[in-house]
């Protein structure tokens, strides 16, 4: 009886959920936000971690990355541009253009930025640019990744 | 360049020297602890030796 009496409300809504320790989302951020990030870990690499607060891995990111990209000039590798009929150096220039402002310094300062195809060590150089250029690619996603909270 | 006579020109060591980059670049970006990125850079930089040297020996015989 008494529960027809009083019956429960339909739209009643349910009770509040207890409070929960706040996700590392829901803390205010600081620092840049992530496109700028992304911006600065692709003007030279570790500039992103840098800027985001990572001061320590930031050194390291650049050591690696600066060094890869210089082992691939000193062994004469080529720092590729789209060519008519060659689609996949429209990929490798993407992949050059990855290293930031190396790339674009190397290509001002370079008295041959298309490498020596005859040296015994352009392959390798080859490889070195483009690993360089592609790490630092990561290195944006992460620097972005970082800035917005997802990691 | 300057780094041209300090870069090796053996072959071998320019392959160790790109899967010692490669390895210590993972290493840091995959994993936080020190311990745990030690790890990693021993895995990783030892897969792309090893296996770099092994496919190098399965392929000997070949294109005879």
């Amino acid at each position: 009886m008494s529960e027809s009496a009083f019956p429960p409300p339909p739209s009643a809504p349910p009770p509040p959920p207890p409070a929960a320790p706040a996700s590392p989302a829901a803390v205010p951020r600081r620092g840049p936000p992530g496109l700028v990030a992304a911006i600065l870990a692709w003007v030279f690499p570790g500039l992103g971690h840098f800027a985001v607060g990572r001061r320590g891995t930031s050194l390291l990111y650049a050591l690696i990355v600066t060094a890869t990209f210089l082992l691939g000039m000193s062994f004469e590798g080529r720092l590729y541009s789209p060519e008519p009929g060659q689609p996949l150096t429209i990929l490798a220039t993407f992949a050059v253009y990855g290293a930031g402002l190396l790339n674009v310094a190397a290509r001002l300062i370079s008295t041959n930025p298309s490498g020596s195809i005859l040296s015994v060590t352009y392959e390798y150089g080859c490889a070195f640019l483009l690993t360089a250029g592609l790490m630092n690619l990561l290195l944006m996603l992460d620097a972005y990744d970082i800035a917005t909270g997802r990691k | 360049m300057l780094l041209s006579s300090l870069v090796p020109a053996d072959h071998f060591l320019i392959m160790a020297l790109y899967a010692f980059l490669i390895s210590f670049f993972f290493a840091l970006l995959w994993r936080s602890e020190k311990r745990e990125r030690a790890v990693l850079f021993v895995k990783l930089f030892l897969a792309l030796v090893v296996g770099a040297l092994a496919v190098a020996w399965l392929m000997y015989p070949f294109p005879s």
